[in-house]
């Protein structure tokens, strides 16, 4: 109920009743709520329905500060005697309510006091249903009853679809008397009806389909199309002169022609012909502002009828589709580019079955102005890079080929009793020294014995051992200074056996750690797999507990070098019932102890260890039986890697004829093509000199492979369509094709099974192409495309980056900040996953959250850490993207909300309407004026938006923002701030009201679907073309927009209609 | 580059057909290559030193104070050097002494984690993640490193990198990395003046002929390209090219033979457990290395923070055992005194290194070495474990514009250096600051300016420092 939402967010409902003070009167009753009493008491209360309630009025007489809810909200103690509403004024008195909701209007109240038997009162009322352009009567000269009283006059009426109300008073005087401008007042004015229920979601939904240009036009988009093929096309210059121009004159002359030019815009000067003239930007503008509504502004002398706006749009759009057209066919585009960082990692990454991260070195990217990082201009590339992909790619591979020395592991079987032992034995030495000295004295043995076994209650808040069959416990102290590898368990040669019982458990409280000290003796590369049998102490609780594992070294007597590795772990297994958890990464992606290895070793400490911390938020224990290491791990031997260079093992020397195949192998896989004898011969060359260099087999292999993965035909993406030359068999369309699609959906190389429709020539067909995807998006890799396009679409660094209060916000912590940038990508994931609408980004009734998310939603029944599917009610305030806390936390500035980065993020990622760039010397708010810091945050911004020179922009910025205000700098809800409650409603340009975070989904559900589909078609297609988009594609855009339309809004759909569409499949 | 060697006019020295390429010289290589040298350009260098453990900071009343305090009495031009810099007299009018300057990022870190940051400046922290950033003379090296043969000499007692927050390396790349150094007298002299036998050599042939590879295999996709993307490729075959130009230079320089020096009076096999020769073999081959031009900046930590490994063995050269263990044990009887004889000692060696660059004539014969030299010797301590007002030393490179003969002091609110006196726990470190400090960074800049490098910042710095 909006009426009643916004009572509460506006008005203070403990004012709903207010005194006042007369000199005289009477008890009069009157009929609800208004009364006065006898002496000097004057008391009246509003109706509760009253639809006017909080609504401010415009007037033509200058009133007092706060009187603007005088009329409406009862609060008028501090202004008693004042209101003299004809105050000297001999003009008519008109008092305008607007932007009401107002179904049906039943009644109007006006309850008013004359002090005077001379004076008199009437008004008149008047009522609109078009947002003030048009003003109807309902009443005229309604008097009120008495001179010298209060009064109560009421109104009955019946008006539908309210949105203004005008009272206009008069203080006429009678014959004999002049008009009294000293003892009149109104106090009250009340509407009473049926509110207009705003719409819920789903009708907001429905009735935004219903509104769709896109879904009209659909078809007309694509006969168009159709009938421009072949022909040349001609600008409709003759339409132009005849019916659009007299209508542009007619409207925008008078601020954007020969006199004027407010914003520096002159409309009488554009060139018509869209096809080969230069204003084609300006008339986007044009296009955009009129279809929009923003222009011309309500308070244009000269507004643009239906008729005229319609014809308008319609031709814009007409000869910008044509033009658009004419300009893809007439320029080549292609995104030829270097592959990002991320992509280049995740190629090493596949070409050679490694986890590796191998990007960590080289520079970042530069984003570009749409916000992506694989955009073609942006990619640059120097000397220093280029010798930074030579040493990865040698180092990379390197790690991808084995020798026979390195297959056999080494393990470790790490059992508590085994890892206590020594604690045990510690304790009972002092036990025994006790015992002995004090062998004659039995109480002052039992005294020390007391005295020197640690408390029961002080062990367990530790980590500790606990021995199951006799109950003891021992803390289970790390001591670093026992170093040298004192008590760590020696590492086997053969797998260990897993003990079958264990007498002996490690219980961690939260927060607490067990360190297993390996020693010495891991290798400098090699995944180490970890493996730790666990289970929890309360399953009953529905929070599973939390366990992390680290992996570091002693540094020195105040410092450790412990990194977190991989994620933390739900443990569901009970105790009756542990279960292993696994933990893999390669040693040469974590820090190393440098003292490792060194012999002769004098101080430092050469030990590495792992260490299992319970990283839970609630307070459960995790109880650790076993831990087994393994190093360097193989799933299988030779791995992985080692055969996607060598098709068998190699250890020993080879013929050349295997190195010519084994090069061709994988040039092929790395270059995404078939090479010719001619680029294989090259290789092989190389490939010689460095076996004449006394180089071995392997190496010389490696080497010559580090050129291949240094070679342009590896590092940059989508080549040309056209045909290499000396290379006719080769199918490039297809293999470009392949990169293409791979690029996109796992931003990595083609796999074989797209590699062999591309020989065969059957990539290039609509079908196969959506099949392909459809496989694809089904791949783990897919979750490539899903992590980096979200956060480039919404531009997510800015919450890496973001530094919360700690004293604003001391319940913020890094683990509801790594949650909250999981939040967009899981909800882009399951809108993906099940083809769900891309509305859903606008409002969705469900969130995908965890355990940490929902509470800072105050969202109850969610437990644990992996984000899930939750249905949501209207009144939790959250669904879709613009309501999650990530997004709504980056666009903050860590202290308190920003409504100016908010509405600029809105326009720039989910509207793909960027306002243009501040001005050189913008003037800055000045804090150091008293009166402005009086000013809430809107009103400051208001204050700021009057200022002619920031005028234009912000008013296109801020309405947006504002209504992003329920929500604080950490995207908790908030209704109050400070002791104000929240005023998130605000007018777009065009006078078009949103009202909170409810009002803006609906909004734009209401009236922006088709430009949040072109929106994010647009901002797809350029990151699956990696290139930004121009003008030419314009039609292409639209065109996929609206085919996305038609098929009910899918995601997956989208990316369907991508990979189908021409402007991805004809470079 | 002939005409500089040419220009060493040290004849005698030059014989045979020495090879020898090192890896680090590579590596920076890339960033300058228009600085070509010529014959105007005047040598300007730069060493820095870092001892670790802090210094004696005795309170006023103690009867130490006057002897032992590692900071000198009075100011500015009138000041006297107490026991502990003492050696360094002859040389008062080549240095300044500094105080009342530290990196504001750690100055709540404690002490043993921050000889990572002493030439960075970067908040390297107390634990969690450890970012580092490019040190001091990296950033000049990256002018000057490929005029000579080496870009730089990066040292110290301990060797290799040391751990995050436990570094046993003063120099840190352009992305933060720690450059490992060098401990092995032996390793820094085959480095310098040994050739390295024909690896080098064929590496480099390999590599150009990879690079032709690479080349031709762009040209050939070139081809296929449109003439916009045409354009996007070039940026590729140029760094292939500047590559190939590096690899270039690099053969040239296998082709100027080393220098030939004569060290029968060193002995390379010396380890820190002798410890005073160690040291004097330290400092003789950065002379050495210097002196033949071999390199303009070097690095020398002489110890690493928190007493381990073999640094810590420096005190017995002054006959106590172990270095970390004289500053924990000043409230002993005689404690000032015992860590200022050890400070003693390393000043003894600091001005026996600094006065043979002042009595060596320099290349082209233009005035002594060590007018044309910086030497930077500070700690990230000045008392126990705290890492506030750290005492700084900065000796000769008189033609470089220093106003030497000084003792500066910074700050406010801790003008007799007493804030941080006499502290004797490992609390310390954490007490809150009452006093003010500017950042050491300041020093580091207008450094940088004197050594000729044009740059806006370094390290946080906030701006130069006029009357250094």
């Amino acid at each position: 109920m909006l009426n009643l939402k916004m009572c509460a967010n506006r008005l203070l409902p403990s004012r709903l009743c207010f005194s006042l003070m007369f000199f005289w009167g009477n008890l009069v009753v009157f009929a609800e709520g208004f009364q006065v009493e006898v002496g000097d008491k004057f008391v009246t209360s509003p109706s509760k329905n009253d639809l006017l309630a909080g609504i401010p009025f415009l007037s033509n007489v200058k009133l007092q500060e706060g009187d603007f809810f005088k009329l409406t909200d009862g609060e008028a103690k501090k202004h008693y005697g004042s209101r003299t509403f004809a105050l000297n004024n001999e003009k008519d008195w008109v008092v305008t309510f607007s932007r009401l909701k107002i179904a049906r209007l039943d009644e109007v109240r006006v309850f008013s006091w004359n002090g005077d038997q001379r004076a008199q009162q009437d008004y008149d009322l008047a009522y609109s249903m078009d947002a003030g352009k048009t003003f109807l009567p309902l009443a005229k000269e309604i008097r009120a009853l008495q001179n010298g009283a209060c009064n109560l006059t009421r109104v009955q009426c019946r008006a539908d679809g309210v949105t203004d109300l005008r009272l206009t008073f008069r203080n006429p005087g009678d014959r004999e008397n002049p008009p009294n401008t000293l003892h009149s007042s109104i106090l009250e004015i009340d509407a009473l009806g049926v509110p207009l229920l705003p719409l819920t979601f789903a009708e907001a939904k429905k009735a935004g389909r219903d509104n769709s240009v896109l879904l009209q036009k659909a078809e007309s988009i694509k006969d168009q199309e159709g009938r421009s093929n072949g022909l040349s096309p001609k600008p409709k210059l003759a339409e132009f002169a005849a019916e659009i121009e007299p209508a542009l004159q007619k409207t925008c002359l008078q601020c954007h022609g020969p006199d004027k030019q407010k914003g520096k815009f002159r409309i009488d000067t554009l060139d018509p012909d869209l096809l080969h003239g230069e204003d084609v930007a300006w008339w986007l503008e044009v296009q955009d502002v009129i279809s929009n509504g923003e222009m011309p502004p309500d308070d244009a002398d000269q507004l643009l009828g239906d008729e005229d706006r319609t014809r308008i749009v319609d031709w814009l759009a007409s000869e910008i589709q044509t033009a658009s057209q004419l300009r893809r066919s007439e320029s080549g585009h292609s995104s030829f580019r270097r592959m990002t960082r991320y992509e280049y990692n995740y190629a090493l990454q596949d070409l050679l079955a490694l986890p590796n991260d191998f990007a960590a070195d080289l520079p970042p990217e530069t984003t570009s102005e749409d916000g992506f990082k694989n955009s073609s201009e942006m990619l640059q590339m120097t000397a220093m890079q280029f010798e930074q992909y030579r040493e990865i790619a040698r180092k990379a591979l390197d790690l991808a080929a084995v020798d026979e020395s390195e297959r056999k592991p080494i393990y470790f079987g790490v059992s508590m009793e085994d890892l206590s032992r020594h604690r045990w034995d510690e304790q009972e030495q002092k036990l025994e020294k006790l015992r002995k000295a004090h062998k004659d004295n039995p109480i002052e043995l039992n005294k020390q014995l007391e005295r020197h076994l640690p408390k029961e209650d002080f062990v367990r808040k530790r980590a500790h051992f606990w021995n199951r069959v006799d109950g003891r416990r021992i803390g289970s102290q790390w001591q670093r200074t026992s170093w040298q590898g004192k008590f760590s368990i020696p590492p086997r040669r053969e797998p260990p056996a897993i003990p079958e019982n264990f007498t002996v458990v490690a219980n961690l409280p939260v927060k607490q750690t067990l360190t297993v000290d390996l020693w010495d003796v891991l290798p400098d590369t090699g995944v180490i797999r970890v493996r730790a049998l666990l289970s929890r102490s309360t399953p009953e609780n529905q929070s599973p507990p939390i366990v992390s594992l680290l992996f570091g070294h002693v540094v020195s007597n105040n410092s450790f070098a412990s990194e977190k590795v991989g994620s933390g772990q739900e443990i569901l297994s009970v105790p009756s019932a542990p279960q292993f958890y696994e933990w893999t990464f390669p040693l040469s992606e974590v820090v190393r102890n440098p003292f490792r290895k060194v012999e002769n070793l004098k101080g430092p400490n050469p030990a590495e260890y792992i260490r299992f911390q319970n990283t839970s938020s609630t307070k459960e224990e995790i109880t650790l039986h076993y831990v087994e290491v393994t190093t360097p791990f193989h799933e299988q031997w030779p791995p992985d890697s080692h055969r996607k260079i060598f098709p068998a093992f190699t250890d020993g020397d080879k013929s050349v004829g295997d190195a010519r195949e084994i090069i061709l192998n994988f040039m092929e896989k790395a270059w995404r093509r078939p090479v010719s004898t001619k680029e294989v011969d090259r290789k092989l060359a190389i490939f010689s000199e460095f076996r004449k260099a006394e180089i071995s087999f392997k190496n010389a292999i490696i080497e010559t492979l580090a050129t291949v993965l240094s070679s342009s035909n590896f590092l940059y993406l989508a080549q040309s369509d056209k045909p290499r030359e000396g290379n006719p068999a080769e199918n490039n369309r297809g293999f470009g094709l392949a990169t293409r699609l791979s690029v996109f959906l796992w931003s990595s190389l083609p796999d074989k099974e797209l590699m062999d429709l591309a020989a065969q020539g059957e990539l290039d067909d609509s079908k196969t192409l959506v099949t392909q995807a459809k496989r694809m998006l089904a791949d783990p890799k897919a979750e490539r495309l899903i992590r980096h396009f979200v956060r480039q679409w919404l531009g997510m660094e800015l919450l890496d980056y973001l530094e919360v209060d700690e004293k604003a916000y001391p319940k913020f912590d890094p683990t509801l900040k790594e949650d909250m940038s999981k939040e967009p990508i899981a909800f882009f994931r399951e809108v993906l996953g099940a083809n769900r609408s891309v509305l859903d980004f606008l409002h969705s009734d469900y969130a995908m959250i965890n355990e940490r998310l929902a509470n800072h939603y105050g969202i109850s029944g969610v437990y644990g850490t992996k984000l899930r599917k939750v249905s949501l009610e209207p009144s939790q305030n959250r669904g879709g993207l613009l309501s999650q806390a990530g997004l709504l936390a980056m666009n903050s500035d860590g202290k308190d909300s920003h409504p100016l980065k908010r509405g600029i993020w809105l326009l720039e990622r989910m509207l793909n309407d960027p306002p243009p760039p501040p001005p050189p010397a913008v003037p800055e708010i000045d804090l150091a004026d008293p009166e402005i810091l009086k000013l809430s945050l809107k009103e400051r911004m208001e204050d700021h938006r009057n200022d002619p020179a920031c005028r234009s922009c912000h008013a296109k910025i801020d309405p947006w923002g504002i209504a992003f205000e329920n929500f604080d700098a950490t995207g908790a809800w908030r209704s109050e701030i400070g002791k104000e409650p929240v005023d998130a409603s605000s007018l777009l340009y065009n006078k078009q009201e949103l009202n909170g975070m409810d009002g803006l989904k609906r909004f734009l559900l209401e009236n922006r679907q088709d430009q949040f589909a072109r929106s994010l078609t647009h901002k797809m297609a350029a990151y699956a073309l990696g290139r930004p988009l121009t003008f030419a594609d314009r039609v292409q855009v639209n065109r996929v927009a609206g085919e996305l339309r038609t098929a009910g809004d899918g995601l997956a759909d989208l990316v369907f209609l991508i990979v189908q569409s021409d402007l991805f499949r004809k470079l | 580059m002939n005409q500089k060697i040419s220009s060493l006019d040290r004849r005698k020295f030059l014989r045979g057909t020495g090879l020898a390429l090192a890896l680090p010289w590579l590596e920076s290589f890339s960033g300058s290559l228009s600085a070509a040298p010529s014959a105007t350009d005047s040598i300007r260098r730069l060493a820095c030193f870092y001892m670790p453990d802090g210094v004696p900071m005795p309170r006023v009343d103690d009867p130490a104070y006057t002897d032992w305090s590692w900071f000198p009495h009075g100011k500015g031009k009138d000041f006297t050097l107490t026991k502990c810099l003492d050696p360094l007299n002859p040389l008062k009018e080549d240095l300044t002494v500094f105080s009342g300057l530290s990196h504001p990022a750690v100055r709540k870190v404690h002490g043993h984690s921050n000889a990572d940051q002493f030439l960075t400046g970067a908040d390297t922290g107390n634990r969690g993640g450890y970012q580092n950033s490019i040190s001091l003379d990296q950033a000049f090296a990256a002018q000057v490193g490929d005029r000579t043969r080496h870009s730089s000499l990066v040292m110290s007692t301990d060797g290799g990198t040391g751990s995050p927050r436990g570094a046993q390396t003063m120099s840190f790349n352009r992305k933060g990395r720690h450059m490992p150094a060098e401990h092995k007298p032996k390793r820094i002299f085959d480095m310098l003046f040994v050739k390295s036998g024909k690896d080098a050599a064929h590496r480099l042939a390999l590599s150009q002929s990879a690079l032709d590879d690479l080349l031709e295999d762009a040209k050939s996709l070139s081809r296929s390209l449109s003439h916009h993307d045409q354009n996007r490729l070039e940026e590729y075959l140029q760094s292939v090219r500047d590559t190939e130009r590096n690899v270039e230079k690099a053969k040239k320089w296998l082709d100027i033979p080393l220098p030939q020096v004569d060290v029968s009076h060193l002995n390379l096999d010396i380890t820190p457990e002798e410890p005073r020769t160690y040291l004097q073999t330290m400092y003789e081959l950065i002379f050495l290395a210097f002196k033949t031009d071999s390199t303009r900046v070097a690095t020398y930590q002489i110890g690493r923070e928190n007493g381990v490994g073999a640094s810590d063995y420096m005190a017995r050269a002054v006959g106590f055992n172990l270095t970390h263990q004289l500053s924990h044990e000043t409230k002993k009887p005689g404690g000032w005194e015992n860590f200022g004889t050890y400070c003693n000692f390393l000043s003894t060696e600091l001005a026996r290194f600094a006065n043979k660059l002042k009595n060596t004539e320099e290349i082209g014969g233009d005035g002594n070495m060590l007018d044309n030299t910086a030497l930077l010797f500070g700690s990230a301590s000045s008392a126990f474990h705290l890492s506030r007002n750290y005492p700084m030393l900065l000796l000769g490179g008189r033609k470089m514009g220093f106003q030497h003969g000084q003792f500066l002091k910074y700050g406010e609110g801790n003008e007799q250096n007493q804030s941080t006196a006499d502290i004797s726990t490992d609390a310390g470190w954490k007490g809150a600051m009452d006093y003010t400090e500017l950042p050491l960074s300041n020093l580091y800049l207008t450094l940088l300016h004197k050594l000729g490098v044009e740059t806006d910042s370094f390290g946080g710095s906030t701006e130069t420092l006029s009357e250094v």
